[in-house]
């Protein structure tokens, strides 16, 4: 979920009101879950409601952009749109479907019986399992990616501790069985289907199965070779920083990126960042000038390598 | 039909955007149909669901309430199909590959050929 309302609606932070009211509308319209299959438009008009939400009422927007209150809490509780129930046989607003010549056949398929007495009430007792909650569970990136237990408390009080499995993505689901609405009649109760949202985390990118960090290295470090310390998903390791390592050098650890799906792990690529010291004393920079008068070079000489 | 069920306070308390008014213009208008129960209507959660997309729709298409009955009703039959489509594909899926394979030439023949003949 974005941090910025006015990036979720697409407006300036100057947007009078109508104009943010225009750009809700337009976004309702076109990814409202209700009206599209496109996952990636559910995503935006969460945040985009969620953004609404916020700036709609003036005062509320103006202690937003005072910076009193922040974009989060701001997010709807969890909602269940319409297909939820409205895709199911029993839903109770849809009429009769008539398929014409073929009426016979498809009630011969889905108990065409069966929809209008439930319609009308009838005494008749049946089993149906229960509803399937859906729940969306942020998780953070490295229990994500090493694999961990997390506990939750559903809202009904129900307190569960969820296996989260290694190298799992943001957007899989995780499917508790039984922990759902309980079922009518002799029919199973239905399951808690948890979203996982891997939370982002600055220290830790992906590509794909690969994780790519940044390892900042002193001067001397740079210049002369180093081993130092580096993270990784599994813990510390010890790499070698290759003598004349530049900003930018990457370095790869093989088999220490995500588990993907087959169980193969891909790779993390270390990106090494040279960071100055602090200050510059007279004692480096009488060296470096030294050095310079008979070892000057040009690492501009190459365009278009970005330096690297 | 599901166990669940709430009062007329709690689903106004629960659907953000729904006012006092509105519920009952909706209701009135036949887009809502609570459950009755005793002497006051119940509402179930397929009603929150479907009382929110109603204030979705409202608001982004400023409709009055009979273009939202048809709007909803088209809904209604789009995702009935839907799930009716999932249903028969699953089922299909759990064929043999002769029998998907021949059903397949009776969709194409039926379907595909027709349409482009015209």
């Amino acid at each position: 979920m974005t941090d910025d309302p006015y990036a979720a609606l697409g407006v300036s932070r100057t947007a009078s009101d109508a104009e943010i009211k225009k750009a809700y509308r337009k976004i309702a319209r076109t990814d409202h879950p209700d009206l599209t299959d496109d996952p990636a438009a559910q995503e935006r008009f969460k945040a985009a409601s969620a953004a609404y939400d916020l700036l709609k009422e003036p005062e509320q927007r103006a202690r937003f952009d005072r910076g009193e209150i922040d974009a989060q809490g701001q997010e709807r509780p969890q909602r269940r749109y319409y297909r939820d129930f409205s895709e199911s046989p029993d839903n109770p607003y849809r009429g009769q479907a008539d398929f014409g010549d073929f009426s016979d056949v498809f009630a011969d398929l889905f108990g065409q019986g069966g929809r209008s007495a439930g319609r009308q009430g009838g005494t008749r007792s049946f089993d149906m399992r229960g509803q399937d909650f859906r729940y969306t569970l942020e998780v953070d990136f490295l229990t994500a990616a090493r694999g961990g237990t997390t506990r939750i408390t559903l809202p009904d009080g129900q307190v569960l501790d969820v296996n989260i499995p290694a190298g799992t993505r943001d957007g899989q689901t995780i499917r508790l069985r039984g922990k759902g609405g309980p079922g009518m009649g002799e029919a199973p109760p239905g399951d808690a289907l948890l979203a996982l949202s891997v939370r982002e985390d600055a220290d830790w990118r992906t590509d794909g199965d690969d994780v790519i960090t940044v390892l900042p290295i002193s001067l001397d470090e740079a210049i002369l070779g180093a081993r130092v310390e580096a993270q990784t998903i599994d813990g510390p390791v010890m790499l070698t920083v290759p003598r004349g390592a530049s900003s930018g050098q990457k370095l790869r650890l093989r088999g220490r990126g995500l588990q993907a799906a087959g169980g193969k792990r891909g790779d993390q690529h270390v990106e090494l960042r040279v960071v100055m010291p602090p200050s510059i004393d007279d004692e480096l920079a009488r060296f470096v000038e030294n050095w310079r008068k008979d070892h000057a070079y040009d690492p501009r000489a190459v365009r278009g390598k970005g330096g690297r | 039909m599901t166990s669940h069920s709430m009062s007329r306070e709690e689903i106004l308390a629960l659907v953000p955007g729904l006012s006092d008014a509105s519920l009952d213009a909706l209701t009135d208008a036949g887009i809502v149909q609570p459950v009755l129960k005793g002497d006051a209507p119940r509402f179930r959660d397929i009603d929150a669901a479907r009382l929110q997309l109603a204030v979705d729709l409202e608001d982004a298409f400023q409709l009055d309430s009979n273009a939202l009955a048809l709007v909803l009703s088209l809904i209604d039959q789009l995702h009935g199909l839907k799930g009716e489509m999932r249903a028969v594909l699953g089922a299909l899926a759990a064929e043999p590959p002769e029998t998907r394979a021949r059903l397949r030439g009776i969709i194409r023949e039926t379907r595909i050929l027709r349409v482009r003949r015209r």
